[in-house]
């Protein structure tokens, strides 16, 4: 395939990185022009190119993986700080279709703008806001059914797969 | 706000002297009687709730970044993420994929950014750790684009190799790699001594780990959370939306 995904390239070897951790779900690699030196990215082995078709057992080794990131780079670095950072999402600034997370070592004044304007919304804006999401993650649905988590993963994998998502070929289209 | 009123400059010595003299338990008493979102998680202060369960709350920020702005919260009171444990990062993660799903589906958005922010000079405002998700729209003002530096490979070399051999060098321990590493045998006394040093830890922290998966299967806190049952159904929702220009 000669759209192979570049990040899936990374995993596989095919393309040399600076790995830095590694087990059977993830891989931890330093981006080469990083924000800050020691710059990490933790990515799921399994192609998923949004946060929300990570099953979540992998979920949880992610971003374990990406919290001892931190601490290492805190322990080694002499940093004072550290980001974890997800953009999920062309207009959340992904720029490939392989969710990963960015581990992001931080020093005063290192020229990296996390921040935001605070915005000021009506009381009403915040009660609607609150009550169509409160609403959306019932319907998505919390329950204790075990035997429907081990489904899951198989499920999201054939789906990942679909061509037709809407989502890949949008993701397929940044250059 | 409660913890937020004016103090004279002699009532700040006395306290910090109090500080000093305090154990980690009063300290952690103490932290939590100052920090507003411990009020909140007690009810102490209101709040617009979006999801809650016996370890975590998701609120609305106040002063969001863009509408729909969800901070989350571990009901303990912990300052970093370092100091949590694996399964309230799992758990914690799991919620903030779920809260992250649900304002895709809800808000009309096309995208999150979810970010943490571990001390002062990462942009850290709060005492209280959280996860802020953060939904995301086209020409919304906002920009995290992170600046890209060039780093030399010498130094790039360097942080890996300090990096991998704190994260415990996972590859050394798989028997294909074991082969390229070889040569490393041969290396000065130094670095031998670190790896046989490492080698049992390593072995250790694994089996640690693995055991912990297995106990965390049976515990009700993982099925609880079940937010992938209706992704299947709904994540052409969330294509459709992502890809809505």
């Amino acid at each position: 395939m000669a759209d192979k995904c570049l990040i899936c390239q990374i995993v596989e070897g095919e393309v040399p990185s600076k790995k830095i951790y590694e087990d059977d779900d993830i891989v931890a690699i330093l981006d080469y022009n990083g924000a800050n030196p020691g710059h990490s990215f933790v990515i799921p082995k399994q192609h998923t190119p949004i946060l929300e078709q990570i099953p979540s057992p992998i979920i949880g080794s992610l971003f374990n993986v990406a919290n001892k990131i931190s601490s290492a780079i805190f322990d080694t670095l002499k940093v004072q700080g550290t980001n974890i950072f997800v953009a999920n999402g062309i207009p959340a600034g992904q720029k490939v279709a392989h969710c990963m997370v960015n581990v992001i070592p931080r020093k005063e004044n290192d020229g990296i703008n996390l921040q935001w304007p605070p915005k000021q919304l009506s009381e009403e804006e915040m009660s609607t806001i609150e009550l169509k999401i409160k609403e959306e993650i019932g319907s998505i649905g919390f329950s204790e059914a075990p035997k429907q988590k081990q489904e899951k993963p198989k499920q999201i994998s054939e789906e990942v797969s679909g061509e037709d998502n809407y989502l890949l070929k949008q993701l397929k289209r940044i250059p | 706000m409660p913890g937020q009123q004016q103090m004279t400059e002699e009532q700040v010595q006395e306290l910090q002297e109090k500080i000093k003299n305090m154990s980690p338990e009063e300290l952690k008493e103490f932290q939590k009687k100052q920090c507003i979102f411990c009020h909140i998680i007690e009810g102490k202060v209101q709040s617009k709730k979006v999801y809650e369960d016996d370890k975590s709350l998701a609120i609305l920020d106040i002063n969001p970044a863009n509408p729909g702005h969800v901070l989350l919260l571990p009901k303990e009171h912990y300052s970093i993420m370092p100091q949590l444990s694996e399964e309230e990062i799992a758990h914690l993660f799991m919620v903030a994929k779920t809260i992250s799903n649900a304002t895709l589906r809800s808000l009309g958005v096309q995208g999150t950014n979810i970010i943490v922010q571990n001390g002062v000079a990462a942009g850290q405002k709060a005492q209280h750790f959280m996860i802020h998700i953060i939904p995301r729209k086209e020409n919304d003002g906002l920009n995290f684009e992170l600046p890209q530096k060039e780093i030399p490979e010498n130094q790039l070399e360097e942080i890996r190799k300090k990096l991998a051999s704190n994260l415990g060098e996972v590859k050394e321990e798989e028997p294909k790699v074991q082969n390229i590493v070889k040569p490393k045998e041969t290396d000065e006394p130094k670095k031998k001594e670190s790896k046989e040093e490492k080698k049992p830890e390593k072995q250790a922290s694994k089996k640690e780990s693995k055991g912990k998966t297995k106990e965390q299967e049976p515990k009700q806190e993982k099925p609880k959370i079940k937010p992938d049952g209706k992704e299947e159904v709904g994540l052409d929702d969330i294509a459709d939306l992502l890809g809505v220009k």
